[in-house]
């Protein structure tokens, strides 16, 4: 018998390659083949027409083949193609209408003879089931915390990262846009941090198999604007149009079936699938345009204002002309000075003649320009986003393609995106027993931003040091108003950066970054009944993402420039970008970039499988008693590799062929640096669960899950290793109390949930065995270097995964016939073996170790609360109000932080305080006789000097958490007859935000500055004033006698701190529906037309902001704050 | 179908029993000990990558407070100079060298733990006896610095510091200091058994290892501190073939003194040197800082050392330099060797190549275990020939180091002490800013005066606590005591 069932099964299998193409004629087949049953103890006959509701629920469609059974009897038949049936039952007969896909309904026969059904399609009622990504669940019968939001419900036009899409919609699900590019992942958090050193991201679930990172971003690098925060995104490949539904697991018996890498919450991501009935038609079509930023919302000085400060600080001692040909950086005065200095042999004139009168009309030009980089860098651009989808099914197959395209033109003119989409979906039921899904999924993207290399933290100085930074944002409101980009003839007017000429429009052309991606996902799951209660399910999936970046610095840019500027010996020996030979100790720095520019690659590649066996088995007992079991093993493997090549002296106009001097090499391996890298991480995951769920007449549940992961993370150890985790949760529906029946008409849903457990997540430490790396010896000499391997970190034997109990009490409940849904979850955290740094005796050869003895705490509320006050048939109101607040202390940590550490705007953690919690340096007002700040030093002194690298942080302030505490939206839909109209508006707070740094200790004539520099300190008193308390410019000779760096403590002192909250009203929609009527006689189903705005107004946030947007971090690199938007959306459904 | 249910348990059972080994994949490219090449890339970092020389030279009687101007005041400086404790662990810091030892003592115990457990013991005899040495070099510098000084009557209880010999495995590892008189003892058993292994064809840059010449040198030092002098006196003759020490010198006369600055700075940590024995890179801010330290070489030192004549009617002929002030002495010796953090980045960490044992230590080892041993005459062989190779034109005839010169110089009554006092001398400026005085003033009880210029005088005796350096306070959570204060 085995060996030809084997061969049935195997004859199956190839029939679904032939039922993929002509799935339509197998219906037929199917539906002849069904036979009518016994018809002969009829008393009654029935007939009707069953009906199944659209692809929108506005419309209905009929089918062939839908069943119409008597209940409890073999007695049915199926509808015919106009939907029509008929068929001879008792008159006290049940009539049951099912259909794949769709909510079977049961209608007693009491007398009728003619029914008129529609069949409401099961996507439509998600909120009756969970989706765990395992498991669908009945609502009744869960008993964790999660929160389903619809696709349709999420989507906002015009946005392109489905991960935005959560952003005010989930209580207790944050999102900080902290970067706006596309591809660059906003900062999500579920029920805030549950690690002191770990990422604390959520994981993502596409379809039952867990979203790899292609490259782990952690959610302080998501601010760094470094190009690796532009493949940060995973789900940045998925179409939006095909989502189904999103499902938010926040505690831990939701997050059960994911164990060890969920203690941060879940996103399921459910996408479309086939839908029963005749093919469906699709089209999205969005069309967007973006507002270019102005000067009014930021506090920039024009250019008049700007001139004046210069001249106060060419007063001062800067802007001389005896340096200006040497100097570094320069605009107006360098270049009035260069001109005066260049003398043209030929009719023995100057290029400025060195006149009081010539040398003010030269400036006035200037002062008079008042440029406006962001006219000239930023467009209203275009970008539009096609989708189109055909779903099409019978009972046996279901399919779903879909295929988009974006192309962004970009906000900038450095900027822009292409992205392909194509998602292919079949669900067959091969038999009664039998079902097979297919998914393949992939995604392309090209994509240009400015060119840019990493962010160096400079704790030396207090700043961020990004050389060559050509962030159009950044550089707008960085770069003074007083520089023209085009000169008096219309060409580039180019001035100094780096001691080369520079001219941003020309630099954004020169210095590129061009980064490629490919995904693609194979899947394929198979369910077996082997019994009617008993079913085998297997997933497997296979990843495969390709990301690539080049940087191209061609030869003319600034940057390539830069490393071949050698005028003078002063120049020679101020340049950084020459090379001092150590074998030649009195020689002067040369160039080693004669010609050519970088050609600079970067790729993160990933190979991942997932295989899933699970086991469910569910049995009632005479109707009281519901049990169900799961069981599940599950394999996760994943290869990520990373890549870089510097290729130096490629020239881009001369055929491609580098030129290559050896000394730039050598200049890098003596610096230990390596001009190529390739390094692999290797992830391997195992777990096995079990899980086992009791419900005593849909009244009384209780669920338990038991875990078993294993992983490789942690090092070598096999101790280490696996882990056991566990939890207890159980619900009480009241509402199906005898008690409660009085109510009913008030309350129609209202159950009790509570969850107890353990969770854990793998943290940031990979040393339960011996950790050796290997580099090179910092010797000065070539010939003196050697490889060699060092212990980074010991072996610790202790290392386990970091965890936490978690306590979650929850009501879930549906008022006045669902007319108010309330939704209230509290929950309290305790994290224990966190990981993190402690300072040890040294003794066992390492200072610092990381271990597992952190305690963090946590608390919090959510609440959802959605009203449908008004359902009419022309009318119709929705609200829906989310609020989500978590507070959480880190309760022990030995960690030394320095100050830089906790005064940088991502904060830092130390003991007592949130999560990350930012600290200022205590600003004590200015010095009376010079107007430079002082501030309480890191001995408790005051003064003007800060040394940021000090780990004697106890005389900051604390300001407050980076993190808000309280986040939510509100979100309101009114429908009147065809039209919709739409708004959310979401809402942050309880957080501290840093101002971005605007003060220097010296400034060039290239610096623009803020408003508040008009306030500035300029006479002895004004210190006392309330409109002068800005520190002063200081003199060249004043500045020069600073001890360390006042002005950038300033940037990171409690002067510079605002408040955090804010409210924003992220997207107003309207939309008009095309009547069906209409639509119909053009021989289309549906037509909606849409106008969205996006990001329109930041309704409230604190004045001292002054244009900074408080989500934004702005580092440069590709980091951009979101645009305003404004987009019209075509919906076309044939 | 129970077949299938069956097939399918036992389809599961493959897969989970396949998978006993997938977990054993290491996470990175992480390195495993497993050939010679690997240990002996190891032992690179087995050598304390720290310096000891900011806060050995402050609290030597070579610094005088210069005052505050045009100087650095750096607590890792400044405290020492007044006996006070380095509360600070950055570069320069007491605390630091005790990290840097003991990371360099965990390196060569993990080799040894390897070599151990490999198949083919014997193919590592380099290796061993590189990590031996190292590890009694560790152990030794840590025991004199936080530890009395090598007492025979009192070593027996002077408390020690924790002698390593295992891999730390867990968190917070449990020690004992021991005493002073075991600690040597492991140091002796570690440098006998390991000095006979070391092979000068095992190491692709020997300077930077234990060869056989750095070994010796090291257990000249060891023994003169153990007052073994006769071990001294044998080792020293091994250090170079023939117990040549003369032609290694280094060539002051007609090298170094004719040198531009940069070319001075670079060549006095240049392997190429004979003269160094065994060099480490340290992360260390001494080559940007040793010039410009406020409680430094100055200008009454620099006058008595360099700028009068010696016992020998002569001045020194090293070159003087100040650098960005009349008072910051120098002579040329470090260059900083900047390790940016990025390609273009301005910051980074400053390392300072140390030569941590030099042909004129091994000179003078031999002689002052000469004079310890009677043999004044062999004594006074090794200093004249030291001074032939730091003084201009050398005449022995004029310049030799006679009885009369002693008395009438140092006003000493016994030939030995003159010239114990000569030989003190010489090393002070031969050694100037390297921290090597202080090892003098431990082993010869030298009082210390330190001037302020304030008027203050303090004073370190030699029972003075403060004569041994605080080791970090974290040292109770390994269950042991910080030095009395």
């Amino acid at each position: 018998m085995n060996k030809s069932f084997y061969k049935r099964i195997k004859n199956k299998i190839l029939l679904i390659s032939v039922a993929f193409s002509c799935s339509l004629a197998t219906t037929q087949a199917n539906a002849m083949a069904v036979p009518s049953g016994e018809l002969l103890l009829a008393d009654i006959v029935v007939s009707g027409i069953v009906r199944i509701q659209g692809n929108n629920s506005q419309t209905t469609e009929t089918l062939p083949g839908i069943n119409v059974v008597e209940k409890g009897t073999q007695n049915g038949t199926i509808t015919d193609a106009q939907g029509n049936f008929r068929l001879t039952v008792k008159d006290n007969a049940v009539l049951v209408f099912t259909m794949v896909g769709y909510k079977s309904q049961e209608i007693p026969v009491a007398g009728l003879t003619t029914f008129n059904i529609t069949l409401a399609e099961e996507g439509r009622n998600l909120d009756e089931v969970v989706v765990t990504g395992y498991q669908t669940i009945d609502r009744k019968m869960f008993t964790g915390s999660a929160t389903l939001l619809k696709g349709d419900d999420a989507k906002r036009e015009g946005i392109t990262d489905v991960s935005r899409m959560l952003e005010g919609r989930v209580a207790g699900v944050s999102v900080q846009n902290v970067s706006g590019t596309f591809g660059a992942a906003p900062k999500i958090r579920v029920r805030g941090a549950t690690s002191i050193t770990g990422d604390n991201k959520p994981l993502w679930v596409v379809d039952g198999v867990i979203l790899e990172d292609v490259v782990n971003v952690s959610n302080e690098q998501l601010s760094t604007g470094d190009p690796s925060t532009l493949i940060g995104s995973s789900v940045a490949g998925l179409n939006p149009d095909d989502i189904e539904s999103f499902q938010i697991l926040k505690d831990a018996s939701a997050t059960a079936m994911y164990g060890a890498r969920a203690m941060n919450g879940v996103v399921v991501i459910t996408t479309k699938k086939g839908k029963i009935g005749k093919p469906i038609v699709s089209y999205t079509g969005n069309y967007s345009t973006y507002l270019k930023p102005s000067y009014n919302n930021y506090d920039i000085m024009n250019s008049a204002d700007q001139m004046s400060v210069y001249t106060e600080l060419a007063r001062k001692g800067y802007f001389n002309h005896s340096d200006a040909s040497r100097r570094q950086d320069g605009g107006v005065y360098t270049k009035m000075y260069d001109l005066i200095n260049a003398y043209d042999a030929s009719n023995g004139t100057f290029g400025l003649k060195n006149s009081q009168e010539a040398r003010s009309a030269f400036l006035e030009r200037y002062a008079r320009a008042n440029t406006n980089w962001f006219d000239i860098l930023f467009k209203n651009s275009f970008m539009q986003e096609h989708s189109l989808s055909i779903s099409s099914g019978t009972e046996k197959s279901q399919l779903y393609f879909s295929t988009s395209y974006l192309q962004d033109n970009g906000w900038s003119i450095a900027d822009q995106v292409r992205r392909f989409t194509g998602n292919a979906r079949a669900n067959f039921n091969i038999s009664d027993k039998i079902s097979v899904g297919l998914i393949s999924q992939g995604s392309i993207r090209e994509q240009q931003a400015p060119g840019t290399i990493t962010r160096i933290s400079n704790a030396v100085t207090g700043q961020f040091d990004r050389d060559f930074d050509i962030n159009p944002f950044s550089y707008a409101l960085n770069t003074s108003r007083t520089l023209t980009a085009y000169d008096e003839d219309g060409n580039l007017e180019y001035f100094r950066r780096n001691f080369a000429p520079f001219n941003i429009l020309d630099e954004l052309e020169n210095n590129t970054l061009d980064l490629s991606l490919l995904d693609l996902k194979l899947q394929g799951d198979f369910a077996y009944k082997i019994l009617p209660n008993l079913k085998y399910s297997f997933l497997g999936a296979l990843r495969y993402a390709k990301t690539n970046q080049e940087h191209k610095v061609r030869e003319n840019s600034n940057m390539a420039m830069a490393y071949r500027t050698d005028d003078d010996a002063t120049v020679q020996a101020a340049n950084r970008f020459l090379y001092r030979d150590p074998d030649n100790p009195e020689a002067l720095p040369v160039v080693v970039l004669p010609y050519g520019g970088f050609y600079n690659t970067n790729d993160d590649n990933l190979v991942s499988y997932n295989f899933r066996n699970s086991l469910e088995w569910d049995k009632v007992l005479r109707e009281i008693h519901t049990f169900r079991f799961f069981a599940s093993q599950e394999l996760r493997y994943a290869d990520r590799q990373n890549k870089s090549f510097n290729g130096v002296g490629y020239q881009y106009d001369k055929g491609g062929v580098p030129y290559i001097d050896y000394r730039i090499i050598k200049q890098n391996v003596e610096g230990n640096f390596n001009y190529y890298n390739m390094s692999m991480r290797y992830d391997r995951f195992l777990a096995y669960m079990a899980n086992g769920a009791y419900s005593y007449k849909g009244k009384y549940n209780i669920n338990g899950t038991v875990r078993y992961d294993g992983s490789n993370l942690l090092g070598q150890a096999r101790t280490a290793r696996w882990l056991p985790t566990w939890n207890v949760s159980g619900s009480w529906n009241l509402d199906t109390e005898p008690f409660m029946e009085q109510f009913a008409n008030v309350a129609s849903r209202l159950t009790l949930r509570a969850t107890y457990g353990l969770t854990a997540s793998m943290g940031n430490a990979t040393n339960s065995s011996l950790v050796l790396q290997n580099g090179s010896t910092r010797r000065p000499y070539l010939s003196e270097v050697e490889s060699m391997i060092y212990i980074q970190n010991l072996e610790n034997s202790e290392l386990t995964w970091e965890k936490q109990y978690e306590t979650n009490v929850g009501l879930d409940a549906g008022l006045f016939n669902e007319k108010l849904t309330l939704t209230l979850d509290s929950y309290l955290r305790n994290g224990f073996d966190l990981i993190g740094p402690i300072r040890t005796s040294g003794i066992g050869g390492e200072e610092i170790k990381v271990a597992n003895y952190a305690d963090m705490q946590s608390y919090g509320l959510e609440v959802t609360l959605g009203a449908n006050p008004i359902q009419e048939t022309d009318w119709g109101l929705r609200t829906q109000l989310t609020a989500g607040f978590n507070k959480g202390k880190i309760t022990n940590l030995k960690n030394d932080p320095d100050i830089w550490s906790l005064v940088t705007p991502e904060g830092g953690p130390k003991q007592g305080y949130p999560y990350r919690g930012l600290f200022s340096i205590n600003y004590k007002g200015l010095d009376p006789y010079q107007g430079t700040p002082t501030f309480v030093n890191e001995e408790g002194e005051e003064g003007e000097d800060v040394y940021l690298q000090s780990d004697q942080t106890q005389y900051l302030k604390y300001e407050g958490p980076v993190d808000p505490i309280l986040n939510g939206g509100f979100f309101n839909a009114l429908r009147y007859k065809n039209f919709s109209l739409s708004a959310l508006v979401t809402y942050s707070g309880g957080n501290k935000v840093r101002l971005n740094p605007a003060f220097k200790t010296t400034y060039s004539d290239l610096d623009a500055m803020p408003n508040i520099f008009i306030n500035r300190w300029t006479l002895i008193g004004d210190e006392t004033s309330p409109y002068h308390n800005t520190p002063a410019t200081s003199a060249r000779e004043v500045s020069a006698g600073f001890e360390g760096y006042p002005y950038n403590n300033y940037n990171y002192s409690s002067a510079r701190v605002v408040d955090g909250d804010f409210v924003r009203l992220k997207q107003v929609s309207l939309t008009y529906n095309l009547p069906a009527a209409r639509v119909k006689t053009i021989g289309l189903n549906n037509l909606s037309l849409s106008l969205v705005a996006n990001n329109m107004w930041l309704i409230y946030a604190d004045k001292r902001l002054n244009g900074q947007d408080p989500e934004f971090y702005s580092s440069g690199g590709v980091a951009m704050p979101i645009p305003r938007q404004f987009t019209l959306s075509l919906k076309v459904g044939l | 179908m129970k077949k299938i249910s069956l097939y399918i348990t036992i389809l599961s059972l493959l897969a989970f029993s396949g998978c006993k080994d997938y977990l054993d994949q290491a996470v990175d490219q992480r390195a495993a000990l497993d050939t010679v090449e690997k240990v002996s890339e190891l032992l690179a970092t087995a050598y304390p990558q720290a310096d000891y020389v900011t806060f050995t030279e402050a609290a030597s009687d070579l610094a005088e407070d210069k005052g505050p101007s045009n100087t650095i005041n750096d607590e890792e400086n400044r405290n020492p100079y007044f006996f006070e404790d380095v509360q600070s662990r950055a570069q320069g810091s007491p605390s630091l060298y005790w990290y840097a030892c003991y990371t360099a003592i965990a390196a060569a115990n993990h080799a040894l733990e390897a070599i151990s457990m490999a198949p083919n013991a014997t193919e590592y005899n380099a290796q061993k006896g590189e990590a031996l040495v190292a590890r009694a070099y560790a152990h030794f510098m840590l025991v004199t610095l936080f530890s009395k000084v090598y007492d025979p009557t009192t070593a027996g209880t002077d408390p020690g510091i924790p002698y390593v010999t295992t891999p730390e495995k867990v968190v917070l590892g449990q020690y004992d200091r021991r005493t002073v008189a075991y600690v040597y003892e492991q140091i002796e058993k570690d440098l006998t058994a390991g000095l006979p292994l070391i092979n000068n064809n095992a190491y692709r840059v020997p300077k930077y290892h234990f060869n056989t010449a750095a070994a010796h040198a090291f257990a000249t030092r060891f023994y003169l501190f153990k007052k073994d002098y006769a071990k001294v006196i044998e080792h020293a003759n091994q250090v170079f073939p023939g117990g040549d020490i003369k032609t290694n010198l280094r060539p002051w006369v007609s090298v170094y003194s004719t040198l531009t600055a940069n070319e001075g700075l670079a060549i006095y940590t240049q392997a190429t040197e004979n003269a160094n024995l065994l060099l480490t890179e340290t992360q260390s801010s001494w080559a940007r800082n040793y010039g410009a330290y406020r409680y430094g070489l100055s200008t009454p030192i620099v006058n008595y050392l360099y700028r009068s004549n010696n016992v020998t009617g002569e001045r020194w002929i090293f070159p003087l330099y100040t650098q960005g002030g009349g008072d910051n002495w120098l002579i040329l010796k470090f260059r900083e060797h900047f390790v940016r953090t990025d390609a273009n980045a301005n910051i980074g960490n400053p390392y300072t190549i140390f030569p941590l044992f030099t042909a004129e230590e091994v000179l003078f080892n031999r002689a002052e275990a000469n004079l310890e041993l009677g043999n004044n005459e062999l004594a006074r062989t090794d200093l004249n020939l030291y001074a032939s190779t730091r003084i201009e034109d050398y005449n022995a005839g004029t310049h030799g180091i006679t009885n009369a010169k002693l008395r009438n110089f140092y006003g000493t009554s016994t030939v030995k002490e003159g010239l114990m006092a000569a030989l003190l001398d010489f090393k002070a400026a031969e050694f100037v800013h390297e921290g090597m005085r202080w090892f003098d003033i431990l082993r010869h009880k030298i009082t210390v005066e330190h001037p302020t210029v304030e008027g203050q005088v303090i004073t370190l005796t030699p029972t003075d606590p403060r004569r041994v350096f605080q080791i970090p306070q974290e040292v109770i959570l390994a269950g042991i005591a910080q030095n009395p204060r």
